[in-house]
């Protein structure tokens, strides 16, 4: 029974989930506490923010695009939704919504701009990186808004009210298990692998591909612009730039758990793998005390290593 | 230069070359001598590709043996192939349609001077190819991307005569020209031929081989037939040789009566961007209407206007009597309209390579499977299976990926992936190209049962034997337009050829059709 799972699972993803092991009993040497169920439980509720932001960015990549407006969605999100808090109480009961609605408005104009008017994604999402950091800073400058986060926020982002697991984790899980759904038992879910393999052919076949690429953008700004309205309530307040260190970390898991960078191949267990793995990687580098230019480093060669290991691939063939 | 003969400037044995669990190639054979043009001759996928490409080094066999003039040679990447002296002309084109003409033709080795690139070599030297390529009128500075695609052509050829090659491999080089291009690379060949260069030279014109080779070797599904010496078969031996059998049976007999009724697809004055002019035709259900012509007279272009392609297509197109505005192939698709396209190139039009047989075969019915916004999978598994037992698809499950299979499976999934549309109009461009010889006569055989169950299929072919062969009436297109109907009795390679020039039928027995036919004989 296990070893046909194992069987049917990519090898690449194997090797993450192994890295996870390995780093765990590495760190398990440095300090019996990396193997406590209280830290493990706290990395996953970390965890959930890259992860539920990464649930977003895979469809995008998996459609052979990429979304580099994300950090600043993650912002929109987090900043909106404590502006939204700050209007009274009907704000504060919409605040969430409110948040991942703004996020889903950029993921769609990203959509359009990249179906339609055909604009490279790559150029596009980084211009409409610049011009959500611009609203933003337009948003904060005249007057001081309201940047702290509802009690709402703060309980779907730190507190454990089910079994002990962080809210945060099982939201991730919700997410996760639609994304899961959407991918392998879905018409659409088809269409995204195929739009990243040949769109010629998925245009010819009939398909509106242009569709599934704007849903897929606004998906993928819903996502980013919740994970910061959950960033918000783990800090209770929002901020400039709080999506930035995001960044890389996200297309690094995204990557790392085995979903090609040019489209049409990747599972969701992967990109589950990529995340625990970098979120712990990311916890032990600072547990060790190595800097953040050391941190970078890591990150950046991590990357590029394992581009190097599905290309190889990819020649192999 | 008689033990020349003897010891051949080239020779290849036993070279064996497979693709994952396919044989491109097995212990092929090849001898090349000075001042000799040896032909090539084979199906698609009988392996002659294969072969160059083995030669030229751009594929490394698994077996096998070659030598240059008495010397054993390994050609590791197609440089070494190149210093050595064999250069290959592609069938593909290999310019970069941004840079010049010289700047192309001196790209493997620009003459420099100091470092840096001397343009008045540069110069000098393109003219030289392009005089010895017989190309005097295309100019050097002239940016590739403006020229058309036989002027291409030609600066492909100046470009390999730049590198002075010993061996002069032509992968079907003529299939882009114009008739008065081919006459002058012929010319240039023939004078080749006379300053000592071996040649071998790969073409499906029968013509070609007759005017131009001296040698022949032919090739069938991987495997070497025979060598011979140039004249000494008869063209019908030749054509049974590529084959593999005699040549009559391939196709399923046609129906005795037309079809009646109503037309499936009637369309009036079709014309789009001056490509395509005025076409009005009609198709019956149950009736196998094919597209002839030379290559790129309309044909590809009247069929992705009817599947809702192109933009700015005007006329009017009815189906079932009502009209219908295709504007997309998710138009077309659609149950009102039921039409089907089999695209020209399965491998960047018709699959998603890399993803399972079942992934490509539902793909464009996939609606079709949705329950409650889920694929019913159960419903989808027994659908392709019975898709999988009607083509007879050999393929080891559905998991698998398709690009593991061979081209005639492959273009049998882009086929069964619109058979699940159930549609009522079937256009299909050039579906034969590229798979083997039984997949083919599979394939006549199911485009004469779907047209028995009421199907309108509109089939382009390049090959002319197939428009003959398959089809009830042919309708020969010639600069975007309607140049001739062929019904039944008609439809003979004569008359196919005949208009596909355009000759008004008086004149038709008094041209050399041979020296411009586009079609293997």
């Amino acid at each position: 029974m296990l070893a046909g799972i194992v069987k049917r699972v990519d090898p690449a993803v194997l090797a993450v989930f192994a890295c996870i092991v390995l780093l765990l009993l590495g760190g398990s040497l440095y300090s019996r506490n990396f193997l406590s169920p209280e830290y493990l439980l706290q990395q996953l509720n970390v965890a959930a923010f890259l992860g539920i932001i990464a649930s977003g960015v895979m469809l995008v990549v998996l459609l052979g695009h990429i979304d580099l407006s994300m950090p600043w969605v993650v912002t929109i999100g987090g900043m909106m939704s404590t502006a939204a808090a700050g209007w009274g109480d009907l704000g504060a009961a919409l605040a969430i919504p409110f948040g991942i609605v703004c996020g889903l408005a950029v993921g769609l104009i990203n959509g359009l701009g990249v179906a339609f008017l055909r604009v490279p994604s790559m150029i596009f999402t980084l211009g409409m990186n610049a011009i959500a950091q611009g609203l933003m800073v337009l948003h904060t400058s005249g007057f001081a808004p309201q940047d702290h986060a509802t009690r709402t926020m703060h309980l779907i982002a730190v507190e454990r009210s089910i079994l002990g697991i962080p809210n945060a984790l099982w939201i991730w899980a919700v997410v996760g298990a639609a994304v899961v759904i959407l991918l392998k038992r879905t018409a659409f879910g088809r269409r995204v692998y195929a739009i990243g393999n040949r769109e010629r052919a998925v245009y010819l076949s009939g398909v509106d591909a242009r569709r599934v690429v704007v849903a897929c953008f606004a998906v993928a700004g819903a996502c980013s612009a919740f994970a910061g309205v959950l960033l918000a309530g783990y800090s209770t307040k929002a901020y400039q730039a709080m999506g930035d260190p995001y960044l890389l970390p996200v297309i690094a898991a995204v990557v790392l758990g085995g979903t090609s960078i040019l489209g049409g191949r990747g599972t969701y267990l992967g990109t589950v793998a990529g995340v625990t793995l970098i979120t712990l990687l990311q916890s032990i580098l600072s547990v060790v005390q190595m800097p953040e230019a050391g941190r970078q480093i890591t990150y950046g060669a991590l990357i590029v290593a394992m581009l190097l290991f599905y290309g190889r691939e990819r020649l192999q063939h | 230069m008689d033990d020349m003969r003897v010891a051949p400037l080239f020779r290849m044995e036993g070279v064996s070359k497979r693709y994952g669990g396919v044989r491109a190639l097995e212990d092929a054979r090849l001898d090349c001598s000075r001042g000799r043009i040896h032909a090539v001759l084979g199906e698609n996928g009988a392996g002659k590709s294969t072969l160059i490409k083995i030669m030229a080094g751009v594929v490394q066999p698994d077996s096998g043996t070659m030598q240059l003039a008495g010397r054993p040679v390994v050609f590791r990447n197609p440089a070494a192939a190149t210093a050595a002296g064999i250069v290959c002309i592609f069938q593909e084109l290999s310019l970069l349609p941004d840079l010049t003409v010289a700047d192309n033709i001196a790209i493997a080795n620009p003459p420099r001077r100091y470092g840096l690139i001397d343009r008045r070599a540069q110069r000098r030297l393109a003219e030289a190819a392009l005089a010895r390529a017989g190309a005097e009128d295309i100019h050097p500075l002239a940016p590739v991307k403006d020229l058309p695609l036989s002027r291409r052509q030609m600066v492909e050829i100046a470009k390999a005569l730049a590198q002075d090659p010993k061996i002069l491999i032509l992968d079907e080089a003529t299939s882009a020209l114009t008739a008065a291009d081919v006459a002058k690379v012929f010319a240039v060949l023939k004078q080749l031929r006379e300053d000592g260069l071996a040649i071998v030279y790969i073409s499906h014109r029968m013509h070609e081989i007759a005017e131009l080779a001296d040698d022949c070797t032919v090739y069938r599904n991987g495997g070497f037939v025979a060598t011979f010496a140039a004249g000494t078969k008869s063209d019908e031996a030749i054509v049974e040789m590529i084959i593999g059998r005699e040549y009559k049976s391939v196709f399923p007999p046609k129906p005795a009566a037309k079809p009646l009724g109503p037309p499936a697809l009637a369309i009036t004055e079709l014309s789009w961007a001056g490509q395509l002019k005025s076409i009005s035709l009609a198709i019956r259900p149950g009736e196998v209407v094919g597209l002839g012509g030379l290559d790129g007279q309309g044909q590809r272009e009247l069929l992705l206007a009817l599947f809702g392609v192109l933009v700015g297509v005007t006329g009017k197109v009815e189906v079932g009597g009502k009209p219908v505005a295709v504007a997309s192939p998710r138009a077309a698709k659609a149950n009102a309209v039921g039409m089907a396209l089999i695209p020209e190139d399965r491998k960047t039009e018709g699959l998603m390579l890399p993803m399972s047989v079942r992934d490509n075969l539902s793909f464009a019915a996939l609606e079709r499977f949705q329950q409650f916004g889920l694929i019913d999978r159960q419903r989808e598994a027994a659908e392709i299976g019975e898709v999988i037992k009607l083509l007879q698809i050999r393929c080891d499950g559905t998991d698998g990926p398709v690009a593991a299979l061979s081209g005639g499976n492959q273009q049998k999934i882009v086929i069964g992936k619109w058979l699940m549309t159930k549609p009522e109009i079937i256009l299909l461009n050039d579906p034969t190209r590229g798979i083997d010889v039984g997949t083919k006569q599979e394939l006549y055989q199911l485009l004469r049962r779907l047209a028995d169950q009421g199907a309108a299929i509109l089939f382009y072919s390049t090959d002319y034997d197939e428009l003959i062969g398959c089809c009830d009436r042919v309708l020969v297109l010639y600069d975007g337009a309607i140049a001739r109907v062929l019904e039944g009795g008609e439809i003979t390679e004569r008359n196919l050829v005949a208009s596909a020039l355009n000759l008004p039928a008086a004149h038709r027995h008094g041209v050399p059709l041979a020296s411009v036919a586009q079609a293997p004989a």
